[in-house]
């Protein structure tokens, strides 16, 4: 599904990522971990487009970093669904609006928006917020919004970037629990964490990455 | 559709102050133009007349014999610049002359001959009422045998033709300066909703949205504002139509034949629309992945 084949990334003199070479198959859940700077968002930014290699080739299903162009990157953005540090929501829409917007930019009837919006909240349990603003949400109802944007249209790839970074154990495992079940369905997923609790007992690989390196690769 | 209706209107709300103002501007820049196309639309209609009323005299000799003057009236009608000739005798002067004097034909009594010379008055056709072409026929019938003086209007057709050329031109410059600063003004209002909304479209763009479906709502904005400018020109326009022109018209002599030009009211929003997508297309520009 994923492949980065000898990928390197560097900002002006830094390198951010080093000679990279790792593959995931298609339904995995994989983890990435090291310390803040150690590259784990440059690598998804290099999966879903955001950023392009300087050398070396990422492929992810039919799309190749190679050959991408403003008018195939939009179309392999619509297969990934992104769980952003930083979440990315727009505060002057509601809940059910930033969740429709993954929905309409494919183009998708407003009844089936509606039915998929409301499906996709009730499954993060955020049914009941869908005319609330971000900015009256809590970190972790924010958090779950993300994902529900993130997984409404279907995805064949969940990418989250540090996705329980500022929430408290009991919400981060309630997180876990979605990504899990968004997992069971088949969707690939890499999620880029610091915490542990996130990946131990899983079983699931987890990649170390370390001053833009792979450092090692773990069960979890 | 929905959608990008949906966002235009809410943006149009959004920013309602900063779009307010860019409607008046537009409107107070397509009110100027549209008051330059009335001044532009009412000389040229006044001037357009001319060819109907314009006619060349020419005044034949004394010794020239009415078989004479119809061998040159025969010439001169098969020059590709006339519509017709009339031949007007010596009599024919006399009788129209007894005729403008009424009551005062007494003067031309006593007279042995008729006063007037013969002559010949010779109607162009309306693409022929051109100086140039006037001055090239006029050198064509000064080289006929038997004529004598000719009279026309040379300065007035020169004058009413370089008053119409120069108003149009004018009004061709004025409106496509006007046009540029109203495209400008479009430019600039969604320039800055763009910026203003530079996380939302960065946001869009990782989401897999493509470049139309962020470039829409814009392009709509822009039209819309546009539009809407020309709607509220057109508004004004029309109050000044009823409320100065129109009165103008009825007491001021000079305004007697002014007119307000029908087609400002679909071309006033049409001309804001176009150019409010023009703006907000350069505004947007390209968009990069």
């Amino acid at each position: 599904m994923i492949h980065f084949d000898d990928v390197s990334k560097h900002y002006d003199t830094t390198f951010a990522l080093r000679n990279i070479t790792l593959s995931l198959e298609k339904g995995e859940m994989a983890f990435l971990t090291g310390p803040s700077g150690a590259g784990k968002t440059t690598l998804l930014k290099l999966i879903y487009a955001a950023e392009h290699p300087d050398s070396g080739r990422v492929t992810m299903a039919e799309w190749d970093s190679d050959h991408l162009d403003s008018a195939t990157i939009p179309l392999l953005r619509r297969n990934v669904g992104i769980v952003f540090q930083d979440f990315r929501l727009l505060d002057n829409r509601n809940v059910f609006d930033n969740v429709a917007l993954a929905l309409r930019i494919r183009n998708i009837s407003e009844r089936d928006v509606k039915e998929r919006v409301l499906d996709t909240l009730r499954m993060v349990n955020l049914r009941h917020k869908t005319d609330s603003f971000p900015p009256a949400l809590s970190g972790g109802e924010q958090q779950r919004v993300v994902i529900a944007r993130a997984i409404a249209g279907d995805p064949i790839m969940l990418l989250a970037d540090e996705p329980t970074g500022n929430l408290d154990s009991d919400t981060a495992a309630g997180i876990m629990r979605i990504f899990k079940e968004i997992n069971a369905r088949g969707t690939t997923m890499v999620i880029a964490t610091h915490n542990r609790e996130l990946y131990r007992h899983t079983g699931m690989r987890v990649f170390r990455i370390d001053a833009g390196a792979i450092a090692g690769i773990d069960r979890g | 559709m929905t959608y990008y209706l949906k966002a235009t209107l809410q943006s149009l709300v959004r920013e309602k102050w900063i779009n307010l103002l860019s409607v008046l501007t537009i409107a107070m820049g397509l009110l100027i133009v549209s008051l330059v196309s009335v001044i532009v639309y009412n000389v040229d209609r006044a001037t357009a007349k001319l060819p109907d009323t314009f006619s060349v005299t020419a005044y034949m000799k004394e010794d020239v014999s009415d078989a004479e003057a119809q061998q040159t009236v025969g010439v001169i009608r098969r020059n590709r610049n006339v519509e017709n000739v009339r031949y007007i005798s010596k009599a024919e002067a006399l009788k129209e002359l007894r005729k403008t004097l009424k009551d005062a034909d007494y003067i031309l009594e006593g007279l042995n001959e008729a006063p007037l010379p013969a002559s010949l008055e010779i109607r162009l056709k309306r693409s022929s009422v051109q100086p140039e072409s006037v001055k090239a026929f006029i050198a064509d019938l000064r080289k006929m045998n038997g004529i004598e003086d000719i009279q026309y209007g040379e300065k007035l057709l020169s004058s009413i033709h370089s008053i119409r050329s120069g108003v149009r031109t004018a009004g061709i410059i004025f409106m496509v300066i006007m046009g540029a600063g109203i495209t400008f003004i479009c430019y600039s209002t969604v320039k800055i909703l763009f910026y203003r909304r530079k996380e939302e479209i960065e946001t869009l763009k990782l989401l897999g949205a493509t470049r139309t479906f962020i470039r829409t709502p814009f392009v709509l904005e822009g039209s819309a504002l546009g539009a809407a400018g020309g709607a509220a020109g057109l508004a004004v326009l029309f109050a000044f139509d009823v409320g100065l022109l129109r009165s103008l018209v009825s007491s001021v002599p000079l305004f007697g034949s002014v007119v307000f030009p029908t087609f400002l009211v679909p071309a006033l929003p049409a001309a804001g629309l176009f150019l409010g997508f023009a703006g907000a297309l350069i505004a947007i520009g390209r968009i990069r992945f």
